[in-house]
């Protein structure tokens, strides 16, 4: 083979281990789940946002995690995501439909409510087709009882909000089965769960501020700390503030 | 037959080597001077962390001294190397062989004792500058060999400004936020890093799952947090203002999100600030465990529902018994 062929082919060679290396980086690591749009949506400086957490992922190929979804404001469907975009300067108010059960949180601090208007959420609680009027929490206790099943944090904004479970041992062993739990059927959308409520104010400058929980929910993980809690779209993602 | 190659000469020294070494050794001494003097004085008062506390401030020092000692050793080898490209390249169409070198015991000698003093020097001083500034902000582990002078830790429940009773804060570590505990006002824990200026502070840096390491960058402290274990590490905040910290030690996903922002202030405003903190926080802070150097959380005293429940601990293993995924 001659000299220039040789160069050409080395060249070539080289080319193509550094295009399969952008490739991986990017096309495969640094894939994000897709984001779901609210900016449209926003009406008088704010914006409705609806999450839920359920005790598994049955719509992917990793059914044993647990997990957050977005409820899609445009076909009204729970979307398997962890990005949203909202505008900036708007008030996000922001419904969690808690379907797991409870988990000791690592560090009690994250049980105090703070970051959203009022640093305070509402909590209310569905079993058995009944929900129990709305209460005003500040902190919730991890460890006494079964308080909290996960955390929707924004470290960037100090927003913290611990998402209550469903308190009994009945409810905790009655679980949603399936993801989304949505519908009427008590193995799935009518299972014991927790509806919290709060509201935010979104920076009046555009970023990305990413959010996580602050459990160690990832079982069968060290420390529980792998898995679904380092893995975006589960239970960490982005909010994206853009106009 | 073939007639032997004819034997070279032994080759005198050349004047012009002897002229090459002095104007070398000229222009070293006066390039030397230049870059010291600039490195000390010009870029010297600039150099990172700063002056925002006693460990930034000596490190800035330190860092000025050993790049003026630095200065005359980058010059001579960037000198020799210049030189030697521009006047010492071979001639075009000259094959010959360069002049044969053998052992010079003198230079050979020059070579190590110079460069063993160097290295020894550099050794002795940061030395020094380590016993000084009592660790030079870095993590001492959970018994420190230097501890800053004049101070105690008397009392860890209490805390006045101007005592030598030592300003205890915790940093405490996790995926993936720093939070800071006083335990000398009543054990509040914080996302804030708030500190007093001229107010000697001991942090006590730990970590409640993976390793992490907290790096205050403008006050010149780094220690790493290891879950399980204090890490100590010592210095006095010098200037009001603010200071960045993020995480050193690559921790998982958002490792690089794992940053804050840190406040000096006033010993009046860093009191006042404590004690509407500690009101803000009452709820919460009845709710951490007592004050420890370190926290394990595999043994959180999980409430009656969840020890029917079979929640032990907060280690991430909570699923159903028949789940196949198991810690």
């Amino acid at each position: 083979m001659s000299l220039p062929a040789r160069v050409a082919t080395l060249v070539v060679a080289f080319l193509a281990v550094v295009a399969g290396g952008i490739y991986v980086a990017f096309g495969l690591i640094g894939q994000k789940p897709a984001v779901e749009d609210f900016r449209s949506y926003a009406q008088n400086g704010s914006v409705d946002v609806v999450m839920m957490t359920t005790p598994q992922t049955t719509v992917t190929n990793k059914p044993d995690w647990v997990s957050y979804f977005i409820k899609n404001p445009a076909t009204g469907q729970f979307d398997h995501t962890t990005y949203f975009e909202v505008p900036p300067n708007t008030t996000v108010h922001m419904t969690i439909l808690g379907y797991d059960g409870c988990t000791p949180l690592r560090n009690p601090l994250w049980g105090k409510v703070s970051g959203t208007i009022g640093n305070v959420e509402d909590v209310s609680y569905f079993n058995k087709g009944a929900t129990t009027p709305a209460e005003p929490v500040q902190v919730l206790n991890s460890w006494a009882d079964c308080g909290v099943q996960h955390t929707f944090a924004i470290p960037g904004l100090n927003i913290n909000v611990p998402v209550a479970s469903p308190p009994t041992v009945e409810e905790n062993n009655n679980l949603c089965g399936t993801s989304p739990c949505v519908g009427t059927d008590p193995s799935s959308g009518g299972a014991p769960h927790s509806i919290v409520t709060f509201a935010f104010k979104t920076p009046s400058t555009t970023g990305t501020f990413r959010w996580q929980c602050f459990i160690p929910c990832g079982g069968g993980f060290i420390d529980g700390n792998g898995g679904p809690m380092g893995t975006p779209g589960y239970m960490m993602g982005q909010m994206e503030v853009y106009t | 037959m073939a007639a032997d190659a004819p034997s070279a000469p032994a080759a005198p020294v050349p004047v012009r080597d002897r002229r090459d070494a002095m104007v070398l050794l000229v222009a070293w001494i006066v390039l030397s001077i230049i870059a010291c003097l600039l490195v000390a004085l010009v870029w010297g008062p600039h150099m990172p962390p700063g002056r925002a506390s006693s460990s930034a401030a000596s490190q800035s020092v330190d860092y000025t001294v050993l790049g003026t000692m630095s200065a005359p050793v980058i010059v001579g080898v960037l000198l020799y190397f210049g030189w030697a490209v521009v006047f010492w390249r071979k001639p075009k169409g000259d094959d010959t062989d360069a002049m044969p070198l053998h052992g010079n015991t003198k230079i050979q000698a020059t070579w190590i004792i110079g460069t063993s003093a160097v290295v020894l020097a550099v050794f002795v001083y940061g030395t020094i500058r380590l016993i000084g500034p009592a660790g030079a902000g870095s993590g001492e582990g959970p018994q420190p060999i230097w501890k800053p002078a004049g101070t105690t830790t008397s009392s860890l429940t209490s805390w006045s400004p101007g005592t030598s009773n030592i300003l205890q804060v915790q940093v405490i570590g996790q995926q993936w936020a720093w939070t800071f505990r006083y335990p000398q006002f009543g054990g509040f824990e914080t996302t804030q890093l708030v500190l007093p200026v001229n107010e000697p502070v001991q942090f006590n840096v730990t970590s409640l799952d993976v390793i992490h390491s907290f790096w205050a960058i403008q006050l010149g402290v780094k220690a790493d947090a290891n879950p399980g274990l204090n890490n100590i590490a010592y210095t006095t905040p010098q200037q009001i203002g603010n200071f960045e910290v993020r995480c050193a030690e690559l921790c998982g996903i958002w490792h690089g999100s794992m940053f804050t922002t840190g406040q000096i202030m006033s010993d009046a405003n860093f009191l006042a600030w404590t004690k509407t903190e500690a009101v803000k926080l009452a709820d919460v802070t009845k709710l951490l465990p007592p004050y420890a150097l370190t926290y394990d959380p595999t043994t959180i005293p999980a409430g009656k529902i969840m020890q029917q429940l079979g929640l032990t601990s907060a280690g991430g293993g909570y699923y159903n018994p028949a789940d196949p995924v198991q810690p």
